[in-house]
């Protein structure tokens, strides 16, 4: 071994190896940088992926186009399977539809009834899925909505049905959506018939666990999971999913959103839960009041009979 | 002669970077946005170590460095870690890779797996260490296993499709030892 390394003393030139030092040496700086001033290297890191991800597209669009079709053909070959139990599921699906829409009626007069105002400001924008992370290691993918049509960091984004994840990174045409079965998502939520709030961690699987559960036994399978709007950054009661029971007999999240196939995801705009800081002041007798008011002399002779008679009319 | 091999040293070094840019891009695609609990093999990491292996000269550090760097922006790694490992595990297999010339290909597939755990662990160390959230280790030890598992694909299609063997003495000495 020393004699070889004394021969390759020729090959190697100092420089070189002064070359490979020096590179390193940068890397190890840029790694610390990133550990130090995540921010700014992540701000780089949007700006890159804004310059090449587009640039993919292209030809991204007909190679994804290509391999779902051939993903297609495959179940082309269960298609009698399929068919039998599609017309099986509509059948189901009648009934239900016939009973949401009666669901939904009531939900409109009820509504109408107590006279609620509905969150004007949660609307939402629609991006497409340019690229997903490319690691197995990290889930996320990349949408081709960006600060140019105002997105902004920490926003919800949901696919049809349910919470999918939060933006995290923007860039002027893109935005990275951190999925929320990513190691580093955490979100606030509330299982529903309980009101038991608890954290949706997600872990590189395909269901995030339920972790900071106040009392597990309140909670069953099967129960609602909403967003809880804990820590201000969602909109409370987006749908999460269900809550299930895994073999290790934690509770996770069967997640609503259907994230097989991430191709259309809306970006909800949220501008913040406003906070009523004012703590209210006392209510106090303007002066020359007297308390407890007297007792207007006229009471029982005046306010029965013209009530009677206007009322009904304006009704 | 001697213009023709550089001109040919060039276009490898254009291939193998248009190869990973590809690895890149396939990795990209959105086919596969559902949390999955095994991982594919770490293509560019071979790439580069079966290359550095056959020929040095068609890898310049540097453009391995920044294709590397590229992949660790994009795939949303801690940057510069992988890339810093890669580089310097690619390094330590071209000084060996001079002294073994006779070697069987079942040592080099050795050496290439021992320097493929010393570059998952020590990654998983660093992250560790400075408390960055890591995969889970099942994960990191599949993607481990089938790095090593795929290492003579990737070197039978870079020899077999791309012509990229390790030169004999005699053409070493034509290229006037070069390394």
């Amino acid at each position: 071994m020393a004699k070889d390394r004394s021969q390759r003393e020729d090959y190697t030139t100092p420089l070189r190896r002064l070359l490979v030092a020096v590179l390193c040496l940068c890397l190890v700086a840029l790694f610390l940088v990133w550990r130090i001033d995540s921010p700014r290297v992540e701000r780089f890191r949007a700006q890159l992926i804004d310059a090449v991800v587009p640039n993919m597209d292209w030809a991204m669009v007909p190679v994804t186009g290509t391999v779902n079709l051939f993903r297609d053909f495959q179940s082309y070959q269960r298609l009698a399977d399929q068919n039998r139990e599609l017309r099986s599921e509509l059948r189901q699906m009648r009934a239900w539809k016939e009973a949401a829409l009666q669901l939904e009626q009531e939900n409109a007069r009820l509504l109408d009834l107590n006279n609620v105002r509905l969150d004007p400001k949660l609307t939402f924008i629609t991006g497409v899925v340019m690229a997903d992370s490319g690691s197995p290691f990290r889930q996320s993918v990349i949408l081709n909505v960006g600060a140019r049509d105002g997105i902004q960091d920490g926003w919800a984004t949901m696919d049809g049905i349910g919470l999918v994840g939060r933006i995290s990174g923007t860039g002027s045409n893109t935005a990275r959506v951190v999925l929320l079965t990513d190691a580093a998502s955490a979100v606030p939520v509330t299982i529903q018939p309980s009101g038991q709030t608890a954290l949706a961690t997600g872990d590189n699987s395909a269901a995030p666990l339920l972790t900071f559960l106040e009392n597990a036994d309140l909670v069953r399978p099967g129960d609602r999971v909403v967003t809880s709007g804990d820590g201000d950054v969602f909109p409370a009661g987006l749908l999460v999913g269900q809550a299930t029971l895994d073999r290790n007999g934690r509770m996770r999240v069967r997640l609503s959103a259907d994230y097989e196939r991430l191709e259309y995801l809306r970006v909800l705009r949220h501008h913040g839960t406003q906070v009523i800081r004012d703590p209210g002041g006392l209510v106090v007798p303007t002066p020359g009041t007297n308390t407890p008011r007297s007792r207007p002399e006229n009471l029982g002779a005046e306010d029965i009979p013209p009530e009677a008679g206007n009322g009904a009319g304006n009704g | 002669m001697a213009e023709i091999t550089s001109t040919k040293i060039l276009l490898m070094r254009v291939s193998f970077a248009a190869l990973a840019i590809l690895v890149i891009f396939f990795h990209l695609l959105p086919l596969d946005t559902l949390a999955r609990n095994w991982a594919p093999p770490d293509l560019l990491m071979l790439l580069a170590m079966a290359w550095t292996l056959r020929r040095p000269d068609y890898v310049p550090i540097l453009l391995l460095a920044a294709l590397l760097l590229m992949g660790d922006f994009l795939f949303h790694r801690p940057p510069g870690l992988l890339t810093l490992l890669v580089v310097l595990g690619c390094e330590l297999l071209r000084t060996r890779a001079q002294t073994q010339h006779e070697t069987t290909f079942v040592a080099e597939w050795l050496s290439v797996a021992l320097v493929i755990m010393v570059v998952t662990i020590l990654n998983r160390f660093a992250l560790s260490i400075f408390a960055i959230p890591r995969a889970p280790v099942s994960l990191s030890v599949i993607q481990m296993f089938a790095t090593i598992a795929a290492y003579p694909l990737v070197v039978l299609f870079s020899q077999g499709l791309l012509g990229v063997r390790r030169l004999s003495a005699a053409e070493a000495e034509v290229m006037g030892g070069r390394p």
